[in-house]
């Protein structure tokens, strides 16, 4: 009874070990998913696509409208450039530069008439997002939800 | 208290036989000892019955035998252990199968909360190494449930 408990206890903790102490690889590809998000406070509406982030959103801004203007999927190896075009003559730049732990090392560059005008970098986590908002857009703002997520 | 002479008890006696005295007094007792013949016999008695007291507890003492008892000590060790491990396994109940039920369930509770703490987000989603910009103002907010980082500027 007592070999059977400690089986059990050593096989609980190896597989803990495994599971939870395991480095995300670094080798593959960053998959990055961009929302393009017009947030209002016309008519009440809450774009399907948005469920994921609605909450989160909700609980900080105060708008009654969020669109979901364009979702672009890109596929991306470190330190490759990808661009999504924005409303308004603007651009959003990311490229996932390296691994920091489990976080996913993002230089994130916003464009209008293809001149910086917001720069950041961010250690995104993992299968996680981050928001991005400001630029005034057709009686409301846009938001900009940067996903990143290791192949 | 008894007295066995008209200067010093017999538990003076009795500490001086035991060394027990400070030292002036010993000394003091040690030269009464030398005129006092009562005070004398009564050291001689409590001495012989330490004597045989220490020699009976010497022969006690050597009729152990170590090895003997090292292997008692042995056999005592492991059983009390054993008796820990029943009570504690007995909390279970005395069937088998809801013993290992028990130990599966309770293992299964604390993986289970074990990957809660885990998965649950335990900083923000983002951290913001740096941030250039010209526009007028930034703020960084972390909303509340899922530690989601929003970064909000004001476009000029």
């Amino acid at each position: 009874m007592v070999r059977l408990i400690k089986i059990i206890l050593m096989f609980t903790g190896i597989s803990c070990f495994y599971f939870f102490s395991r480095p995300v690889p670094a080798t593959g590809q960053i998959l990055t998913d961009i929302k393009v998000i017009h947030a209002s406070n016309g008519p009440v509406h809450i774009d399907p696509g948005l469920k994921k982030i609605i909450s989160e959103l909700e609980s900080v801004f105060k708008y009654t409208s969020y669109r979901l203007l364009k979702d672009q999927r890109l596929n991306l190896h470190f330190n490759q450039k990808g661009r999504v075009n924005l409303p308004g003559k603007r651009a959003l730049i990311v490229i996932p530069t390296d691994m920091d732990g489990k976080r996913i090392r993002y230089q994130i560059n916003i464009q209008k008439n293809n001149h910086s005008i917001f720069q950041t970098r961010v250690l995104l986590r993992n299968n996680s997002s981050i928001t991005i908002g400001g630029p005034q857009f057709n009686n409301g703002f846009l938001l900009f939800n940067i996903s990143g997520s290791v192949q | 208290m008894e007295k066995s002479c008209n200067h010093y008890t017999s538990e003076d006696i009795s500490r001086f036989v035991d060394n027990e005295l400070p030292l002036d007094q010993y000394h003091a007792v040690a030269q009464h000892l030398i005129h006092c013949p009562e005070c004398s016999r009564l050291v001689e008695q409590y001495r012989s019955i330490s004597a045989v007291f220490n020699d009976h507890a010497d022969q006690q003492a050597l009729k152990i035998n170590p090895d003997r008892l090292r292997q008692k000590l042995s056999q005592t060790i492991p059983y009390s252990k054993k008796n820990l491990l029943e009570n504690i396994v007995g909390l279970f109940g005395k069937n088998i199968y809801l013993q290992l039920a028990s130990i599966i369930v309770i293992l299964m509770i604390s993986l289970f909360s074990f990957q809660g703490a885990l998965f649950s987000p335990t900083g923000p989603s983002a951290i913001v190494t740096s941030v250039d910009t010209d526009v007028a103002s930034v703020m960084i907010i972390e909303t509340q449930k899922e530690k989601h980082t929003i970064i909000w500027f004001s476009e000029t």
